[in-house]
């Protein structure tokens, strides 16, 4: 489900492209969820925002280890149990032992990007608990065995009809193709996995080193139920998700939520201080928290260390002109867009998606929206660089631009090149445009014409008039 | 992994790298705020209403009316009950007349009757610690006399708030957070009523926790 392996950019993206009506949905998403990040820092200076945003987060992941110690000596001050994973098989397996130990079996879970990443509801699952998914649209993707489509987002890709089709597949009963109903019935049916539950699972927004908190953001108020019904709740975050002090949440927080979704705050912003106190009437008995590092460690010292500065808004996903074509799947990963093309082949290798860098027109929409100033595009530009530069001079393609590059050099060469073109495209042009050409130009024109090169060179039309004129 | 191993991993990569300053200050966010006073009450009333929550300005002389008005607008199929948390015991007598006109049934249940009682209840009430007047949000502090239920369970979400514990915006709550880190194991910050827009993108109130928020400002 997860993870580029096994097909290519390439071949995802055609079979995405063929699906119109995700494309369509997914450009309403993305084109509502953008008007509304421009309107609510309209008048604002973004610019400013953004400095400030990644100033702390700059600060942070310089002293990464030093707020991570100090994290964990709080959290556990209030009795918060801290464990630290260098991977995805250390971050699943300790969730694992606790269900053994603990004799649980159901799980309810609230949106989370990094359980995606270490998949670690198919770790529980192998292991025979079963996990729900709260969030509306997390719960339709798992219903229909798919991955999220979009960070805030998940179920972008799917329409009105398509839900009740599938609710009303797996609940057996009619449901109409309404939103208020849908969401209604779901209401009901998560209810009781809530109170059910012997373990509540979150992710984590932030975490706040001064106290050794935490804070889910969420509008349905699901994190608030995960964190607050089962007797246990454990929290999942990828190592950079941590801010110095509650104070620096007063900018991060809105930054985060106004460029999800366009408003200032969500529905519920819910803190974790810990386990229930004694006396309080409510609340979980344990509260344990997985620190992930899962390859975040060696991003810390390469040339791309900024994208930990990534707070998951989703904004660059959303004015990315390629995102908008083929959605999230066709990026094969569980981070898609711009970030995810840049991030995803820094935690699973190159060699596993080493093609995402190049799924990009290099734009810079992304750049623009990014609310902590990650030079996106750039990074893109950085991982081509660095493909390439693995290649060696026998790859073909590097040779052919070589020997573009050779020929173009002198003008007899040059001219030269232009007779080849306008001679070799005579059996392949029809009306001014080559709609069909060999390997490897059939690369581009399998999806797009190709202008033909015109009969007479710029240079003898010129000389034409001149000797006219 | 090791704990000491891990950060001293983190460590080593870091080496050698200077760590910029944090601001001192920044630009105005969108959740930032100037309004105090009377204006603060606007402001709060108005953007609670933005996000299809209710809010008032109400005397205390007139507080019984204004329960009577929230717990007769209880959606339809809607419990009965109204679970009332310890920590509104300063306004208990307004709260029991207020309820009692519109028939609906105060519910004080003992701490492990809580659960059992919240799920069941049309509506549940409670204080606010503070109320941001900029996003409309209050801050609801979980502890004896404030069970997580209270506001999460029940069909409506009845909160009561003095006016004066406005602050202008989100960055003037963050320090009352820090300090409620010793104090309270959940505080939260409910901005009108749960919703969710995961299905085409259509707003649908009443996700999983309350379709209906009201705040009560007490003037």
């Amino acid at each position: 489900m997860t993870g580029a392996a096994g097909s290519s950019f390439r071949e995802r993206a055609e079979v995405q492209l063929a699906n119109a009506r995700m494309r369509a949905n997914v450009a309403v998403a993305v084109d509502q969820r953008e008007r509304g990040r421009r309107a609510i820092f309209d008048g604002l200076d973004h610019a400013g925002l953004v400095g400030a945003a990644q100033a702390i987060r700059d600060h942070t992941l310089a002293r990464l280890d030093r707020y991570l110690g100090e994290f964990a000596r709080n959290a556990e001050a209030r009795g918060t149990k801290v464990f630290f994973a260098a991977d995805a098989a250390e971050a699943v397996g300790y969730v694992r032992d606790l269900l053994a130990a603990r004799g649980v079996r159901l799980v309810a879970k609230s949106k989370s990007m990094v359980t995606e990443e270490i998949e670690l509801n198919r770790g529980l699952a192998e292991f025979g608990a079963e996990v729900v998914e709260t969030d509306l649209g997390e719960y339709l993707v798992q219903l229909a065995g798919e991955a999220p489509s979009h960070i805030t987002a998940p179920a972008v890709h799917m329409s009105r009809g398509e839900i009740a089709a599938l609710l009303s597949r797996r609940h057996g009963r009619r449901l109409p193709e309404d939103p208020e109903a849908l969401t209604g019935f779901v209401r009901g049916v998560l209810r009781e996995t809530f109170l059910a539950a012997g373990v509540g699972i979150s992710g984590v927004n932030f975490a706040v080193a001064e106290t050794g908190s935490f804070v889910t953001v969420t509008n349905e108020g699901n994190g608030r139920m995960v964190t607050s019904l089962p007797p246990v709740h454990v929290a999942i975050m990828g190592m950079e998700r941590i801010v110095p002090s509650f104070r620096d949440l007063g900018l991060m927080l809105p930054m985060l939520v106004a460029s999800s979704v366009g408003r200032p705050v969500t529905a519920y912003l819910s803190f974790v201080n810990g386990p229930r106190r004694p006396g309080e009437v409510d609340g979980p008995e344990e509260v344990h928290v997985v620190v992930l590092d899962n390859g975040r460690s060696a991003i810390l010292r390469s040339a791309y260390r900024s994208v930990l500065r990534c707070i998951r808004c989703g904004a660059c996903q959303n004015v990315c002109p390629v995102y908008r074509q083929v959605g999230g799947h066709g990026y094969g990963s569980v981070y898609a867009g711009p970030i995810g093309a840049v991030v995803t082949p820094l935690l699973q290798g190159r060699d596993r998606a080493g093609d995402l860098p190049f799924a990009s027109s290099l734009c810079g929409a992304c750049d623009e929206v990014c609310p902590v100033g990650i030079p996106l595009s750039g990074h893109l530009l950085g991982l081509r660089a660095d493909a390439v530069r693995g290649k060696g001079l026998a790859d073909p393609e590097t040779a052919a631009w070589r020997a573009w590059a050779a020929a173009w050099r002198r003008p007899e060469t040059y001219r030269l090149t232009g007779l080849v073109a306008r001679l070799g495209q005579l059996p392949l042009a029809r009306g001014g445009r080559i709609s069909r050409a060999p390997f490897p130009l059939s690369r581009w024109t399998g999806g797009r014409d190709l202008p033909a090169a015109a009969g007479e060179t710029f240079r003898a039309r010129w000389e034409r008039r001149l000797r006219r004129g | 992994m090791d704990r000491t191993a891990f950060l001293r991993q983190v460590r080593g990569e870091l080496r050698g790298t200077r760590a910029p300053e944090r601001p001192p200050a920044w630009p105005a966010t969108p959740a930032s705020g100037s309004a105090r006073g009377p204006a603060a009450v606007l402001a709060f009333l108005e953007a609670l209403a933005g996000v299809g929550g209710v809010g008032r300005a109400v005397a205390r002389q007139a507080l019984a009316a204004a329960v009577t008005a929230a717990a007769a607008a209880l959606p339809e199929g809607a419990g009965r009950t109204a679970v009332v948390a310890p920590d509104t015991d300063a306004w208990r007598e307004a709260i029991d007349a207020g309820l009692a006109a519109a028939g609906v049934e105060p519910v004080r249940p003992a701490p492990d009757g809580w659960r059992e009682a919240a799920a069941a209840a049309g509506m549940g009430i409670t204080s606010a610690a503070l109320g941001v007047a900029s996003t409309g949000s209050v801050l609801i502090v979980p502890g004896p006399n404030t069970p997580r239920v209270a506001g999460l369970l029940p069909e409506a979400h009845l909160v009561l708030l003095p006016a004066d514990q406005l602050v202008p915006g989100l960055e003037e709550a963050m320090p009352v957070l820090a300090s409620l880190a010793d104090r309270s194991s959940a505080p939260v910050l409910v901005t009108g009523p749960s919703r969710t827009s995961d299905i085409e993108m259509v707003t649908v109130f009443g996700a999983h926790g309350p379709r209906r928020l009201e705040v009560l400002l007490i003037g």
